[in-house]
Formats: C-alpha cells, structure tokens, sequence
C-alpha cells in the first residue's frame, strides 16, 4: 500500500504535467508523451491484456477531452491512434458521462479532474464544474488516481472504520482542539454518504448513516432528514442544494495548532481516505491564534457551506449614508419657492435646514455621491423631503424609558392568503399580496384612493385651473380599497416607490409587476426569473429594484430596463429576502442557506458573508445610521451584524418562531421584530450596539464571545391574540404599526 | 384528522411518508393532494413506459421502459434551477457592463413601450355598412386610458345605438399606423331613422387577442359617441354580437 505521502505528489507532478501541455502546443509529441507518462500505466496494462478495462478506457477518453478542449487536435490523433479508441467509442462516452447535465457539459469530465487537482484555495471561480458529483480519490498508487473518473473510494463497508477512528481521535485530543476539530464531522459524514450512495452502495450507505447521525450537532437535523430520503443515485441528479454542497467546499476555520495535529494524525496513518476528503472537498481556513471554544464555533456554524472565509469579508464596504441634499425649508407653509438646494441663500425669511450642513467634508465611510447614478430630485420630491424633515422634527424620540406605541392592522377574513404587506414611507397607503394573486392597497388615512380620470373625462376639465391636479382624479370611483388584478400565482412581495408613484408586487407565476397607483393599473410585467420570486424591494431613492427568488440569485433592475442590470449569484439556495441599504449602495439577501450576503450594486461582487443562523432567513433590517444589520430567521433568533467589520456582534434569543418582520425605529434605537408566535417583541438596539464599540474586535480572527444578554436587551413583549405578525413599520413619527392576517385556527 | 381505521391504505402510507420526513403539522387535505399528485404522476410514467415498450416490440413493460419514461418527463415537469456554475458565468457577463447613466426629466420612467403592458389589448372593427344620418359627426368610441391592461373580456356596454357618417372613420391623427374601425351593429344600422340624439352611449368593441400588447401607446384623444338612437333592446343586442362576430 503505498504511503500517503504519494498521494499528494502524484497530484503535484500531474499538475506539473497540465500546464506542460496547456503551454506547449506545438510540441505535441512530447506532450503527449507526458500525459502518456501518467496514463501509461493503465494504458501500458490496456495493450497487454487485450480490450482496454472500463476505468483505463474512461481514463482514457478524459484525457482525450481535456486534450480536445485545448485544441491539440494531433495530440489526439495520436493518442487516439495509439489507443486504439475509436471516435463514437468517446462521444458517447462523453454523453454517458455528462447525461443530464445542464449547461456545458463540454469537457466535464477533465473539468473535473482539473478543480480536484489545484487543491489552491482559488477553487471558488474555477466552479466550471459542472454539476455532476466530484469524483471521489482512489487510494490505490498503480493507476493513476487523479484521471479515473468514476472510481471505487476505497472500500466502502470500510467507511465506519475510518469514520470511527477519526472519532476516537478526536475524543483523544486536548479540549481545548476537540471543540475545534468537531467541526470536522458534519461535512465529513454528509460527504462521506453521497460517496456511498453515489457509487450505489446502498445498503451501505443506510448503515452508515443510521450509525453517526445520531452524532452530529442538532441544528443540522433538518439537512440530516433530507440525507435521509436519498439513498439512490437517481435521486442526487434533481437534488440542486445538494449537488451544489458537493461542488462548493465547505469551509472550516480550524486554529493553526490543531491543525497541525489533525494532519500528523491522519497522514500516520494509511488509509487516507478522510485526508483525501478533506483535500477535496473542504477548505480549512487557518488562523493563527487560540482556538474556539464550542460556544463560539456553535454560533458562527450552521449554513450549508460552513462558514465564511476571512478575506471574504475583508472587502471595505461603504455603509455610510449619502448627503441629504440642502433644502431650506420656508417659515411659511405656503410659500413653495423659497427651496434651494445646496445652500444658497436666496431669502433671509426662510430657514436654512440644519440636517445637511454639518458634515461638509465627505465622511469616510460613505460612498461617493455619484458612485452609481441615482435618479436626480424632482420637486414632488423635495416637496416630500420638506414634509419629511417637518415629521420628523415631531418625531418621539424612543429609548427603553419610553417605548412606541403599537398600532396593530390586522387582516380578516384572509384566509390564510394574506403572503406580503407594505406601507408607504408616510404610512398613508397599505398594500397586502395575497396567495390569491391578488394586490389590494387600502388607504390608511381618511382620505379616499383616488384614480386618474379616463382620457374622455380628461378632455373636458379645465387645464388652466389651479387645483387640476384634484380635478384629474375620479371622485366617482373614489373608494378605501383598490383591487389590483393580474398576476397568476400568489403573490410572495410588495414593495411601494418612494415617491408613492408606483408599486411592486413579486408572485409565484415568476414575474415581478410594476403598478401604477395613479391609474391602479399594472405598468410592466419583468420576466427573468424563471421560478418563483420571493422577495422584492424598491430602493430607497426608487428607480432602481432588487428581486430575490428560488433560481438562487438576486437580481438588480430599473424600472426603465425590462432586463435585470445585475445578477448577484453565489446563495447555494433559494434567496428569500432582498434588502437595500440606505445609500442604496448595497444589497443584502438571506436565503435559505442561511448565510447572508451583502453585495455592491456597482460591480455586483459579494463583499460581506454573515453565517451563524441555523435556519433559513426570512427578514433583514438595516439600521437607519447603515452600519447594522438585523436578520431574523426561523430558529427564531435575531443577529446584529457590523457590516463595516464583518463580525457578528449580537445575538436576539427570545422568539420561539420563524421572524418574520424586523424594523428598526427612525433614530436607530430600538429593533422590533415580529414573529409566528404571534408576539412583537423590541429590543434596545442602542444598547446592543454600545457593547461592541467598547469591546476591541479581534479583527484578524473575527471571533467574538458574544454576552449572553438578549434578557437585558429585551424590552417589551406585546401578544395579539393569534395573529402572527407579517411586517412591521414605523411611521415617521416613531408610532408602530404592525400588520398580519387573523388566523382562527 | 381522520381516526387511522377509516382512512384508505394509500392515505395511511402517505401519512407514515410525512411523518418519516418529519412533517408533522399539516392540514388534512394535504394528504389528498399528495395522493392526487401520486397517482397522477405515477399513472403518466406508465402510460409513457407503455408506448415505449409498444414501441419496442416487447411483450412486456419492463424496468428499462420505466427508466426511459422517467428520464424523458423529468426535464419537462421537473426543472429545476440553472446550476450554480452557470448562474455565476451569465452573472459575471451581467456584472461586467456598468450601470447605465439616468436621463433626467423623462416623466414615469419605463422600459420601451413594448416591453409594457399599457397598450390597448383590443383592436376595433371596420364599419360594414356605410349608414346615412345627420351629418358630420364621427362616432368613436370612447376609450378609456389605462383601463384596457388587464382583463381580456368582451364588454358590449350600455345598449349600443351608434351611428355613423358617412365618412369612413380612419385613422385618428394621435395615432400612426394603427387601424381604427367603429363597429355598427347592422341591424341596429337599418332600424335607425333619425339621429336622435341622447345620451352617448358606448359601443360594441371587439377585442382581438391577437393584439394585445403588440400595438403603440395609449390612446389619448378624447372620442365621444355623439348620436345615438335607442331603439335597441337587449334582446337585439345578443344578435349584434353574432352579427359583430360574422362581419368580421
């Protein structure tokens, strides 16, 4: 049995030999002599025993593609020639081995062995992958390992063997390791499994995961029941989440030192099935420094990739919010004109709005104005900054002294349908998608909705009156309600501009419609997700809108582009909610691989991965100041972010349902999160986020030990009656207003 | 829930299934629409398994015809979203182009507008027969703007007793290229004696599924039907709209 120190040399001389042959083109006797070196061996026993076996011929035929693929076309020849392969023998081969896939199915095979062979970290964009399970290390030194692409790893009923005995060691180690190294086990065994099943050793597979299942931590339990039902190969080819957990490495953040102490372990010993396991198909990020205690280690874990790299969220990110452009708002309530912008003084009546003078200089932190284009002010619009800034100097300024009001809309007679709801900015509209693809907006002020006259009435009033803008509108048809007709599916999102011109809706059926609420009318259908869209949300200076849904990404749009302008992909499962930061510079999604991932608009690039929830997302809030984030998934906990560091830096426990509303107040001091317990719950965010700037972040490792504090931080409670609560809002002057559907049940 | 004892074999397996999966909240008709899926899906497989083994002149259905079956349907009703390596390849292409500048001032902000769905989903019919009545009048009918989005329906409001001029109604000077016909009712043509005018009323309107959606902008003249009679009962309406349909 060959040591285990061949293995990785022989990986290393076969990547030696790859560029060789990718650089000399010309040369192609002599490359392919040397691809003929490392597959001489199979091929040598090829000739000599007649018809070349099933693994020698498919090593064979990889070659033959990765040589294809590269253009050596005499290369071919020769080797083809040599062989004795016939042309149709490798296609259909080549269709064998990439049946079913979708997308490039070109060359897959020799993708394949290309990503097993760079074991560099930079194994992120070489996914050329296609989606076919990786295929496992062979262990046995005489045919070369790396080119079979199908081959038996090791002996399969000896997998508990090896899995026990890395258990053994595992307790055998310091605690101060143990902690650290169990992290090992999930990834291990849930690879170790599709190994079984995907070389269709069933029985053995089912023994071997009724035997360890028990062991692994029980936030993985849900993953753990899905395993569970896949004991074929057959059903690993529809199975996305998993297909994607193969080709994607889980990643570990294991300290230097016990590392070290896993390596000598498993390289003493010769059965380096799990070495080859780890070198395939986990990535161990290590850090110099102490190792985590299980407490740390249990609050980062928990998403399907593990955890995030630390270069990952390295990326400086600017979370600082855009000036406010100067308006000067008049003494007088009456007198329009007076605004400026920028400061000018134009009449000493009027006074100068203090809001946008203080930073003259830029802040650091904050993106450039112009770093991607906005929408310039319209005077509605600085009509409803002034309204804005008005509210707002009346606003309650909330603190754990003095807590919101909460003002509770509740839906009857919804049937359970009730899927999304949203409010205006000034809370004077309330739209609810429901699961009978309808859209309603309601008025929530006395004032009546309103829709634009038909073109004949239009022609008959008086456009030079000074109130045409009242005398568009149909007092006839005036009503508390609208109804909006037109989406096929139930409808997932609802999200209003905010300039109260428009409204979104995002549904099932795939498409995400744009609705005018002048004429209550739909405006344009966006086709581009091609399955159901979850989450929609409008940018907090409008024109531009993001969409999340179950094809993984999140995409970017204009209302005046009827294709997306970005795609942000990289969730290894459905994204179900798409929040925009205040300087509409990023975006941040929570999926149901319950990671979080921010990514910049401008370039479309992922800058900051949160893990740490143990369940899938289901609501996000970023703090009004734009260096926070909240998100609420359904284990039922909260975490705050620090989205300029990339840390965690507090943890909410409190709920016993999947949250789904999350609001911070107007000033960012108080977090209410609403819940399926049927309970609002606020928390003293101020507070929460005071304990971090004391604390020194220990920036390199990123590993906080967050206080168990979530009692003290907990503020109120607030129960309906069985009403679970979908969204949260508040109003500009800082009341609370809750929505959700009553559910008799 | 219903007492285990009552329920169907096939449902009691479905429940052991859920449960075995770790549902265990459900509403009962769950259960039902499970089945119903089941049986359907099960049923299509054999059908298609069976053709297959026709097809292959064999006595018997067997394993490989269902294998067959299965891999055939399977990309039609269960697709499932692009892999992951390709969704990064078409996001990095996307990524790549910046974001395009705004042009200020260009009121609501919408894509081309056949990308929109403001056109009118209807076309109007040209009148068959030229009718003799009061002069100079052209009726139109009256169109309202934005109402046509979203319900395909054939709406035959008010009672219809619409004349027309002589002149041929063509094209209105808002719109280019786009065809307009008014639709008469022929009966109600040859019952009509005088121009009495009364209230304007609308009328029939054809809506041409083929068209919607395809057509330019809204439609922003102001058109009244001026002269009307009212000789029409309902009754004679349900024959307009036979006759609506066969001029056509």
């Amino acid at each position: 049995m060959a040591a285990v120190q061949d293995g990785p040399m022989e990986l290393d001389a076969e990547k030696e030999t790859k560029p060789e042959i990718l650089s000399d083109g010309t040369s192609n006797l002599s490359g392919n002599t040397a691809s003929g070196t490392m597959s001489s061996s199979p091929l040598t026993a090829a000739p000599a025993g007649g018809a070349p076996k099933m693994e020698d011929q498919q090593t064979l035929i990889a070659v033959l593609q990765f040589l294809k693929r590269n253009k050596l076309m005499e290369s071919v020849d020769i080797l083809r020639r040599e062989a004795g392969l016939g042309e149709d023998q490798e296609d259909s081969q080549a269709l064998d081995g990439s049946g079913g896939v979708k997308g490039d199915g070109d060359g897959g095979d020799t993708n394949s062995l290309l990503s097993r062979v760079s074991m560099a970290s930079a194994a992120a964009p070489q996914s050329t992958l296609t989606p076919m399970p990786a295929k496992s290390a062979n262990d046995q030194p005489d045919v070369s390992v790396v080119l079979s692409a199908y081959s038996q790893q090791g002996d399969p009923s000896l997998y508990k063997v090896y899995y026990s005995d890395l258990k053994n060691f595992i307790e055998s180690v310091l605690d101060c390791h143990r902690a650290e190294l169990s992290q090992l086990f999930y990834p291990l065994f849930v690879h170790m499994y599709l190994e079984l099943v995907y070389n269709n050793n069933e029985n053995e597979a089912k023994a071997f995961f009724e035997k360890f299942s028990g062991d692994q931590e029980c936030y993985y339990q849900d993953d753990l029941r899905v395993l569970c039902g896949l004991s074929k190969k057959e059903h690993l080819k529809g199975n996305e989440a998993l297909l994607d957990f193969r080709t994607s490495r889980f990643v570990l953040r294991i300290s230097r030192d016990s590392y070290q102490l896993l390596k000598r372990h498993l390289q003493e010993r010769h059965n380096n099935q799990i070495w080859n396991i780890i070198q395939e198909h986990l990535y161990i990020d290590i850090f110099d420094g102490m190792p985590r205690s299980k407490s740390q280690i249990d609050s980062m874990s928990g998403s399907l990739a593990g955890e995030a790299r630390r270069e990952v969220n390295k990326v400086k990110v600017f979370y600082g919010l855009l000036k406010e452009p100067e308006i000067e708002v008049p003494l007088d309530d009456e007198d329009d004109e007076a605004e400026n912008e920028e400061g000018k003084p134009k009449k000493k009546k009027t006074k100068k709005d203090s809001m946008g003078s203080k930073s003259k200089k830029q802040d650091p932190n904050a993106p450039q104005q112009n770093r991607i284009p906005l929408p310039e002010l319209k005077d509605s619009d600085k009509l409803d900054k002034i309204m804005y800034m008005k509210e707002s100097t009346k606003r309650i300024r909330l603190g754990p002294e003095n807590l919101p009001s909460i003002c509770f809309y509740t839906f009857l007679n919804a049937y359970q349908g009730l899927t999304a709801v949203d409010f205006t900015d000034d809370s004077s509209l309330l739209a609810g998608g429901f699961a009978d693809s309808t859209v309603r907006v309601w008025s929530v002020t006395p004032k009546k909705l309103r829709k634009v006259k038909s073109a004949a009435e239009l022609n008959l009033i008086d456009k030079e009156s000074d109130d045409v803008l009242e005398r568009i509108m149909d007092e006839k048809t005036a009503s508390e309600s609208k109804i909006l007709y037109g989406h096929s599916g139930p409808v997932y999102g609802v999200s209003f501009s905010p300039d109260r011109n428009y409204l979104l809706s995002s549904s099932e059926d795939s498409t995400i419609r744009l609705w005018s609420l002048q004429t209550f009318t739909c405006l344009v259908g966006y086709k581009g997700h091609n399955y159901p869209v979850w989450d929609t949300q409008f940018s907090p200076f409008g024109y531009y809108f993001v969409s999340g849904g179950h094809d993984r990404v999140a995409r970017l749009w204009a209302t005046d582009h009827y294709q997306p302008l970005r795609i942000f992909a990289g969730h290894l499962a459905d994204v179900t909610c798409t929040r925009f930061h205040p300087n509409s510079n990023y975006v941040a999604t929570g999926s149901t691989d319950r990671t979080v991932r921010l990514w910049d608009v401008l370039n479309g690039n992922c800058v900051r991965i949160f893990t740490g929830h143990k369940g899938p997302i289901h609501s996000l809030a970023f703090s009004p100041n734009g260096k926070f984030l909240a998100s609420g998934s359904t284990d039922g906990r909260v975490l705050l972010w620090d989205i300029g560091h990339g840390l965690m830096i507090g943890e909410l426990k409190g709920h016993t349902d999947t949250i789904y509303a999350l609001k911070f107040s107007r000033d960012g001091e108080i977090l209410a999160s609403g819940s399926m317990d049927n309970t609002v719950r606020l928390w003293d965010s101020l507070k929460a986020f005071d304990d971090v700037e004391t604390d020194d972040f220990t920036a390199t490792t990123g590993h906080i030990h967050l206080p168990d504090n979530s009692q003290e931080l907990l503020l109120g409670t607030y129960h309906s009656k069985s009403t679970p609560v979908t969204h949260l809002h508040f109003t500009r002057r800082n009341l609370l207003l809750a929505a959700g559907a009553y559910n008799s049940q | 829930m219903a007492s285990p004892k009552t329920v169907p074999k096939d449902a009691q397996v479905m429940m052991q299934i859920l449960k075995d999966m770790g549902i265990t909240e459900y509403e009962p008709r769950v259960i039902n629409q499970m089945l119903e899926f089941t049986y359907r899906y099960v049923t299509t497989i054999i059908e298609d398994a069976k053709i297959y083994s026709t097809h292959a002149k064999k006595s018997t259905v067997d394993a490989d015809d269902i294998r067959l079956a299965i891999q055939c349907r399977v990309d039609q009703s269960f697709t499932s979203p692009p892999p992951r390596d390709f969704l990064l390849d078409i996001a990095r292409q996307k990524n790549q182009t910046p974001l395009p500048l705004i042009k200020p001032y260009t009121g609501p902000r919408l894509p081309p507008d056949r990308y929109c769905l403001t056109a009118p989903n209807y076309r109007l019919k040209s009148l068959q027969k030229k009718v003799s009545s009061s002069a100079g009048r052209i009726t139109v009918p009256r169109l309202s703007v934005g109402a046509v989005s979203s319900r395909p329906s054939t709406p035959t409001l008010g009672t219809p007793s619409v004349q027309t001029v002589g002149t041929k109604v063509g094209t209105p000077v808002s719109l280019t290229g786009q065809r307009f016909t008014v639709q008469i009712p022929s009966s109600q043509a040859a019952s009509v004696k005088s121009a009495t005018p009364t209230t304007p009323t609308v009328q029939n309107v054809l809506i041409n599924p083929s068209l919607i959606g395809s057509k330019n902008i809204l439609i922003t003249t102001n058109m009244v039907s001026q002269n009307s009679s009212s000789d029409s009962t309902s009754l004679k309406r349900k024959h307009e709209d036979e006759d609506d349909y066969d001029a056509l």
